[in-house]
């Protein structure tokens, strides 16, 4: 038991510098309880002996957004299915088909939807530790509909400091407005993640610049993402192939500042600087909209399963990820693919546990 | 100064679909077709066999179903309707495409603006100062 809770720590959030994710009562942390169901969970999943098996359940609520950022194929609808949501009745119906311990939550902008702080509310009851992706524009005037809860992180959208995040989300004085509502839930105790996703052109000083911003903030960790190519988005010039993607992460996270944290695997930040080889998990973060459940993951769709049974068992798995040869995965490095695949390393292996270890303690020092 | 692998278009320029119409005769041409349609980020419109004409969103394809199938998402209808193969006789990309990329062409027509502006302000003051 010592030793998963051990690995638990390990595992899931990452302090670049130091294990003060342990030891800094002063700092909001990754609550124990989430780390433990979370460890626990997939341990059960390898003693069942189960190969595929789902992490994060992807619950998009509603295609809607409230921005039309430069890099995001996800929202691009006619109008009568923009006006479509998931019922809360849908939703919790997902997470527990799906059964996976962490609900994310993106969209569109889960914000909007009018029923949202009811199907939160149904998820923490059902201990589903929740992840609420928002771009923050409503944040502050949403807030009371949610009660602070150890279940409950919002996931605020920042691509980078003012001038980029803007520029990413194509409006200006969307930065502001985020950092405004990133503040008032702090205020409030909430759990505040903030959320990045780089393109090409990105600029290390200023990525490092913004996550020391960030984490000033109070935020209990970031998560980061190269974007994905989506076919459908509307700048089609900046996506990250991959040689390029490994340079830049190598860039921005050698030499850590003392003040950042991560709410990503320590094995997925050595992924993203090129250190670790990983093929995708497609199916450990599957998809649930107003379709049904998309396959094969987050990022590509290439048609709907009724059911999450149907879709773990009839989807042709071995059809994705960049060592399957599809063009459409040859580039992806994006968090929802891999994050899933670094986990279950440290969870597959002593030399995965073991990595995990050293890349913990010593996130300087090459695997 | 490193060279970096560059990214090629995630997908390569696609013709316009919008207002086009497929008649369909064969296995081949309606699967050709619908995966079309099925990548189509707007309102489709087929013609069935039976006469009836339906609007709506098509958001999955079956060619390997039993039988061959769509799925379409019609307005006011909360129910998606399921549609074989065999039972549609012509395809119109009849709505808008919602993936033309025209909120980011008239983001960067603004920021476009914004900076030909701020030259402009600047080359004016250059000149007012003597400097030009």
């Amino acid at each position: 038991m010592a030793l998963l809770a051990l690995t638990a720590l390990l595992a899931f959030p990452f302090d670049m510098a130091d294990q003060s994710v342990i030891n800094s009562p002063d700092r909001p942390m990754v609550p124990l309880s989430q780390m433990f169901t979370v460890a626990t969970y997939v341990m059960g999943q390898k003693l069942r002996g189960r190969k595929r098996y789902p992490l994060v359940l992807m619950l998009e609520p509603l295609f809607r957004c409230n921005l039309a950022c430069a890099g995001c194929g996800k929202i691009q609808y006619p109008e009568h299915i923009l006006s479509r949501r998931l019922t809360p009745e849908q939703c919790w119906a997902a997470a527990e088909e799906c059964g996976a311990p962490m609900v994310s939550i993106p969209g569109g902008e889960p914000l909007i939807h009018p029923e949202i702080g009811e199907i939160v509310a149904g998820l923490v009851e059902r201990k589903k530790y929740i992840y609420l992706c928002t771009n923050a524009l409503l944040l502050k005037r949403k807030l009371d509909l949610f009660k602070p809860s150890q279940y409950l992180t919002f996931s605020v959208h920042l691509d980078g400091l003012q001038e980029e995040h803007d520029e990413a989300v194509c409006r200006d004085g969307t930065y502001k407005t985020a950092v405004e509502g990133i503040k008032e839930a702090l205020k409030r105790g909430f759990r505040v993640t903030t959320n990045t996703t780089l393109f090409e052109g990105a600029n290390p000083e200023r990525v490092r610049e913004f996550f020391n911003e960030a984490m000033a903030l109070g935020v209990e960790g970031m998560m980061l993402s190269p974007g994905y190519s989506y076919q459908k988005a509307p700048d089609q010039e900046h996506f990250l192939a991959k040689k390029r993607s490994t340079e830049l992460f190598k860039q921005i996270l050698g030499n850590p500042d003392k003040s950042w944290r991560f709410n990503l695997s320590p094995l997925f930040l050595k992924f993203l600087q090129g250190e670790i080889d990983y093929d995708c998990t497609p199916w450990g973060m599957p998809t649930y909209n107003i379709f049904g459940w998309q396959k094969p993951c987050y990022l590509l769709q290439d048609g709907y399963a009724k059911s999450f049974a149907e879709l773990m068992e009839l989807t042709a798995w071995e059809k994705y990820g960049p060592k399957s040869g599809n063009s459409k995965c040859s580039n992806c490095m994006v968090h929802s693919g891999y994050e899933a695949t670094a986990v279950d390393d440290t969870f597959g292996s002593l030399a995965g546990f073991f990595r995990t270890v050293r890349a913990t303690l010593a996130p300087n020092r090459p695997l | 100064m490193p060279t970096f692998e560059k990214t090629e278009p995630a997908a390569p320029p696609e013709e316009i679909l919008q207002g086009r119409e497929f008649v369909l005769s064969t296995d081949e041409e309606r699967n050709a077709a619908f995966e079309q349609a099925f990548d189509y980020r707007g309102d489709v419109t087929l013609e069935l066999r039976s006469g009836e004409r339906i609007e709506g969103y098509l958001f999955n394809r079956e060619p390997a179903g039993d039988p061959p199938s769509v799925s379409l998402l019609l307005k006011g209808s909360d129910q998606p309707r399921q549609v074989a193969y065999s039972e549609i006789a012509k395809l119109v990309f009849s709505g808008k495409d919602a993936a033309d990329g025209k909120s980011y062409e008239a983001w960067k027509a603004k920021k476009k603006a914004e900076r030909d502006a701020e030259a402009k302000r600047i080359e004016e003051k250059m000149k007012t100062d003597g400097y030009l």
